[in-house]
């Protein structure tokens, strides 16, 4: 038998690769490409300024006027039937437009970065239309679709179905305007990842779901996750879209974004802040679960990299 | 015959990876596929593993005997070891190597215990056994990939890949897993194909090497036939160091400068101008005329850094360059320097037409 290979050379290899992602922040050296104190001073002032009056100060705003009367009144303006309903539609919306996107957004990924085929670049570059389209036209879209006079009208009104100005409507404008944040956030990691493993998997004899329950999905997880959380975050917050093709019949075809601006048209400025800062409390959240799984993703990416340096 | 490619053509585009290739390999052997970047190799070592396909209807491959050609790689039960180890990062050491018996249908798949069993074993094989519960990035270079062998070998693989095994890891590793693959295939004899770029580690390991050129087989056989008797001129210079020396044939022997040497063995016919090769060890060198040692020649460079001398010597005649090894004694009998003049004889020349260039 051979002699293990001299732990000498494991060694080497961290130190090559500690080498690599040497932190430098704390070197005492003043770096060629900073500037003169004051500039520096001058230009972190300006940024700062810039920060807080454009997202600080309306973040600040939308708490302090939604608390000012207290969180008991929060809950009563949330316990409304009306509000209460638009909570509920808005939850059922992106309980259904999100996974529906997960599944799309990974099948989109895994045929992107996996296989080889026709048409590739335009299927990548139909990912973003929605990112590129003004969600007023994706609404509009669906109108023309589903509406009255589009082309399948006349068929749905005959079976008595109501897609346009109905919940199933605000779904489907929903999924639209969130349909690229899976894919997107998936392809440049599955491509760093590359298709080895997959290929390993096979030749050791595990079939094509095998190889994606046991392989690629545990390998894409954390940019999953992330890319739902994204995802979540703007179906329940969309606005543009969901006017369209809603009816504004309230206490049926009314979400979180619609009621508030409903609540502000009808001078409840109080109650229109109170949901506002439910919105932008889930926002938060959202923000906090986003960086600590950015910060897992972060880790995924750099195995993933690690593994082709070393 | 465990493993037969017939007649495989496969084209990427207009690029032509493999042309009209046969090659036949017996139960149990080791065979080097080796070759220049773009021969390939690559591409034959993944078609037989079924990652890719052979042109549609341009060829076959079989495994004892039996047709494979269009079996996915997950039925083909053939191990295959990627350059990059390709390990699956989240599973440990003791799950990646269990990860083909886990995804055999309920009917053939051993009971836990035994998967248990069979891991350790191959454990115990590649020296881990320390290390199942690792992860594969917690393991150097070396280690991975005797992981990704072992994962490869627990589904009793009727055939063994391996696409440039040794390729990612630093020279001393190299020269240990080297030794370890042959004792490891002296073991369990299971049949290895190994792709290499690599002369050295192909002549060192392999029981029988196939140099592959332009997606051909440019030849076949045994490390020493592979060295002494080259079939072109091609296999002759991806060897080893060569010298080059035209000249113009006629009957058995070629003109170089003013002397006629006697041909080794001939290339091809030898009518047209050809290009003798003779080896940097083949050449002797005395310091005056006599015998056969006649061609003149000026040493530019002397470099006595390791196990031989290296000498950089230029003909007088025509300023053409070559090179010469010599043992230690030899060079210091010689008491040579740059700038002496010198004679020199050639042995072993072998005649290859002028048509390939180095």
């Amino acid at each position: 038998m051979a002699q293990q290979p001299s732990p000498r050379a494991g060694l080497i290899d961290m130190g090559d690769t500690t080498t690599f992602f040497r932190d430098t922040r704390h070197e005492p050296h003043r770096r060629a490409t900073a500037e003169a104190p004051w500039v520096r001073r001058l230009l972190i002032t300006g940024a700062l300024s810039f920060l807080g009056i454009f997202l600080g100060m309306p973040l600040v705003s939308v708490f302090a006027e939604g608390l000012k009367k207290g969180l008991g009144f929060n809950f009563h303006t949330f316990l409304d039937p009306q509000t209460l309903s638009a909570i509920k539609l808005t939850f059922i919306v992106a309980g259904i437009s999100v996974p529906l996107n997960c599944v799309f957004g990974v099948a989109a990924a895994w045929a992107i970065t996996k296989f080889d085929f026709r048409g590739k670049n335009l299927l990548i570059t139909l990912i973003d239309l929605p990112f590129s389209v003004s969600p007023v036209i994706a609404g509009l879209i669906y109108v023309l679709l589903f509406g009255a006079p589009g082309p399948f009208g006349t068929w749905l009104s005959d079976h008595n179905l109501k897609i346009i100005f109905a919940v199933p409507g605000i779904v489907l404008a929903t999924t639209f305007v969130t349909f690229p944040f899976v894919a997107r956030e998936l392809i440049p990691l599955m491509q760093a990842q590359g298709r080895t493993e997959e290929e390993a998997a096979r030749v050791l004899g595990a079939s094509g779901w095998q190889t994606f329950w046991r392989v690629t999905l545990p390998n894409i997880k954390w940019g999953l996750l992330y890319g739902v959380i994204l995802c979540n975050a703007r179906a329940m917050g969309e606005f543009g879209a969901v006017s369209v093709v809603s009816s504004h019949i309230r206490g049926e075809t009314i979400t979180i974004p619609l009621q508030i601006e409903i609540l502000y048209n009808d001078y409840n400025t109080a109650g229109a802040f109170a949901l506002a800062s439910l919105l932008a409390f889930l926002g938060l959240v959202t923000l906090v679960l986003k960086t600590w799984i950015e910060r897992k993703k972060a880790a995924a990416l750099r195995a993933a990299e690690m593994d082709l340096i070393t | 015959m465990s493993v037969e490619v017939r007649n495989i053509t496969k084209r990427f585009g207009k690029f032509t990876a493999l042309d009209n290739l046969n090659l036949k390999i017996e139960s149990g052997e080791l065979v080097a596929l080796l070759g220049p970047s773009g021969s390939g190799k690559t591409t034959l070592l993944r078609i037989i593993a079924g990652l890719e396909f052979p042109d549609p209807g341009a060829g076959q491959v079989l495994f004892y005997g039996e047709e494979v050609t269009n079996l996915p790689a997950s039925e083909r039960k053939a191990g295959f070891a990627f350059q990059h180890y390709a390990l699956f990062r989240h599973l440990n050491v003791f799950e990646n190597i269990a990860f083909g018996l886990r995804v055999l249908p309920r009917s053939k798949r051993p009971k836990e215990p035994e998967i248990r069993e069979r891991v350790e074993k191959l454990l115990k094989l590649i020296q881990l056994d320390a290390h199942g519960k690792r992860f594969p990035t917690q393991l150097s270079g070396g280690q991975r990939q005797r992981v990704a062998l072992a994962r490869a070998l627990a589904v009793g693989p009727k055939v063994l890949l391996l696409d440039e095994p040794f390729g990612a890891l630093d020279a001393k590793v190299r020269k240990e897993l080297r030794r370890w693959l042959r004792q490891l295939h002296e073991e369990i004899h299971v049949t290895t194909l190994f792709v290499t770029h690599d002369r050295e580690e192909a002549l060192e390991v392999a029981g029988r090497v196939a140099v592959l050129r332009d997606g051909r087989i440019e030849q076949v056989g045994t490390p020493e036939e592979i060295y002494d008797r080259p079939a072109s001129a091609f296999v002759y210079d991806f060897l080893g160091n060569v010298n080059l020396f035209h000249g113009q044939p006629h009957g058995g022997s070629v003109k170089i400068g003013d002397t006629e040497y006697a041909v080794t063995e001939k290339g091809g016919p030898l009518e047209t101008p050809a290009v003798a090769f003779v080896r940097p060890h083949d050449i002797r060198i005395s310091r005056e005329p006599g015998g056969h040692a006649t061609l003149a020649a000026r040493v530019i460079r002397c470099n006595t850094a390791g196990p031989s001398a290296h000498l950089e010597l230029r003909r007088l005649d025509n300023d053409g360059w070559f090179e010469v090894q010599l043992s230690k004694e030899q060079f210091n009998e010689l008491q040579l320097n740059t700038g002496d003049q010198v004679y020199v004889e050639l042995r072993n020349v072998r005649v290859f037409p002028e048509d390939y260039s180095i």
